[in-house]
């Protein structure tokens, strides 16, 4: 399934912050970062914390330059080196769901996740169906009308999460979306995006700490070194689709998966 | 799904009841101090005589005669307009500029500098200058309030802009938003709360810049009929004038609050509250 023709392409990506005025330049983040996405393929990558994952994404998403590598999408090379040449979300087609849920404060539940559809001009009876239906399957009905400040964390991630997926870009990154929350809320969610992903099938390219979360959701596991980051293990999940994600951690293949992946997480 | 029952566990009728109780209890508190207020007034005009000091009582009769005869009115009607004019040609541009430098760092920092000193220097000594240049009518009042009000609300509007969060502004480019949507999906409505408190704060400035220049030199207008009593050595009549300001002070606020509550129905309760310091 990955080794299908890849979607996005990366190579030997690095990446180090400037140096401030007065200090010694300060170690790579990323270095030599190299693999690829297949088309449609849910990857999930693990690392310590420190490890850069959040610069990748940035990276993917075009919100930060890299200091060198380079990045295809579906062949075409995509310039990283000028921040003036980035172009966030690569016009639409790389989504973002990022770890907090950046849900403006000002908007309604429904009008922050009708946003996206809003400047891109495509508000039509039926996006607009669109959206009413994943409020409805993440559970948000009848919050419409609320404003973040009146909703649950677990509620604002699911906005967050929809309104990424409602204008349904090719490419979804997802920087620990189901970070901050509570066991429950969190296989919930993780069973929502699951079953989401099911019904739609997106490439998702998803960055947890949690080795579990990872081996839930994911086709392919990578495993990121710490600092500066490389590709230090890969993982094929070989278990079925559609998955129980409640019940993930009693099928037969997960121990033994949890285990070598542990071992090369440091 | 099931995840659904984690509302706010608060019961809103509850809240609601606290909420009125406690602002009944403030306003009780406040009729309480303007009563004390008053005494010491009344003691004061007692002690030195109404000569020195008018008395409440004199000074209300003399507000409530002025508003019938409607004398009173057109003077306060007069300084109004004045205030309100300045205000709004000062606090637009004000509140433009910042937005309008956004993506222009470098001109923000080359008039910080002339800003700060605008902000600085007393306005009110500029009121014989702007007598001399747009004459003893109207327009040197609003001049001067607009001149006023114009810095205060720059630095705060450009305190909202700055208060942009970043991340913010990267999910809506990466959502497909342009740089004009960008400002005004994502930085105006963040910097509105800024502005509004720019707003409240010149507010009051408008009027005393309004009240001040009509004092230098004005046969209109509420801060002629305060010269005017100071000459006549008439304290009733001044103060009963300075009540008049305060009033107009009062309903200029409520404007200023009514039309932020309206703006801000988008912040958490506590959160307004605090800023509109009620």
């Amino acid at each position: 399934m990955a080794t299908a023709e890849p979607l996005l392409e990366i190579r030997a990506l690095c990446k180090r912050f400037p140096a401030r005025a007065g200090r010694e330049h300060p170690p790579w983040v990323i270095r030599d970062l190299t693999f690829s996405v297949a088309e449609r393929e849910f990857l999930t990558i693990v690392g310590p914390s420190g490890a850069g994952k959040s610069t990748l994404l940035n990276m993917l998403a075009q919100i930060e330059t890299a200091s060198g590598g380079e990045v295809r999408f579906q062949s075409q090379p995509i310039a990283l080196d000028d921040p003036k040449a980035l172009s966030p979300g690569l016009a639409c087609r790389i989504g973002y769901v990022t770890q907090e849920d950046n849900l403006l404060p000002w908007r309604t539940m429904l009008q922050n996740v009708l946003f996206p559809l809003a400047v891109q001009g495509r508000l039509t009876p039926e996006t607009r169906a669109r959206a009413e239906t994943l409020i409805r399957t993440v559970g948000l009905a009848g919050f419409e009308h609320h404003y973040p400040h009146e909703l649950s964390g677990g509620m604002r991630k699911r906005a967050a999460l929809i309104r990424t997926l409602v204008y349904d870009p090719p490419v979804i990154l997802m920087d620990e979306p189901f970070g901050a929350l509570d066991a429950q809320t969190r296989t919930q969610l993780q069973q929502d995006l699951h079953q989401l992903w099911i019904g739609g099938r997106k490439t998702i390219v998803f960055v947890t700490h949690d080795i579990a979360e990872a081996i839930a959701l994911g086709d392919r596991t990578l495993v990121l070194s710490p600092p500066p980051a490389h590709v230090a293990g890969e993982h094929v999940i070989d278990i079925p689709h559609p998955r129980d994600i409640r019940a993930i951690m009693t099928h037969p293949a997960f121990a033994g998966l949890y285990e070598r992946i542990r071992a090369q997480v440091h | 799904m099931t995840a659904l029952g984690e509302g706010r566990s608060r019961d809103p009728a509850d809240l609601r009841w606290s909420q009125a109780a406690s602002t009944l209890r403030a306003r009780g508190d406040q009729v309480i101090v303007l009563i004390v207020l008053i005494a010491i007034w009344q003691t004061a005009s007692l002690a030195l005589g109404v000569y020195w000091v008018g008395s409440p009582w004199g000074v209300a009769s003399r507000v409530a005669a002025g508003a019938f005869s409607g004398d009173l009115l057109r003077h306060a009607a007069y300084t109004a307009l004045e205030a309100a004019a300045g205000f709004a040609l000062g606090a637009l541009p004000a509140a433009a500029l910042p937005f309008a430098l956004r993506r222009f760092p470098i001109a923000t920092a080359i008039i910080d500098p002339f800003m700060v000193g605008g902000y600085g220097a007393p306005k009110l000594a500029l009121a014989p200058l702007f007598i001399l240049w747009f004459g003893i009518g109207i327009e040197s009042k609003i001049a001067l309030v607009a001149i006023t009000v114009f810095f205060i609300v720059y630095f705060s509007a450009l305190a909202g802009v700055r208060a942009l969060d970043a991340k913010l502004v990267q999910m809506a480019q990466v959502a497909g938003a342009h740089e004009r949507q960008v400002v005004r999906h994502i930085v105006l409505p963040g910097a509105v709360p800024y502005i509004f408190t720019g707003l409240r704060i010149a507010m009051p400035y408008s009027i005393g810049g309004a009240v001040i220049a009509e004092l230098i030199s004005s046969n209109r207008g509420l801060g002629y009929l305060v010269q005017l009593g100071a000459m006549n050595f008439d304290t009733t009549g001044v103060l009963a004038a300075l009540t008049a300001v305060t009033l107009i002070v009062f309903v200029g606020n409520w404007s200023v609050n009514a039309a932020e509550r309206r703006l801000l129905r988008w912040r958490p309760p506590a959160d307004l509250r605090l800023q509109a310091g009620t």
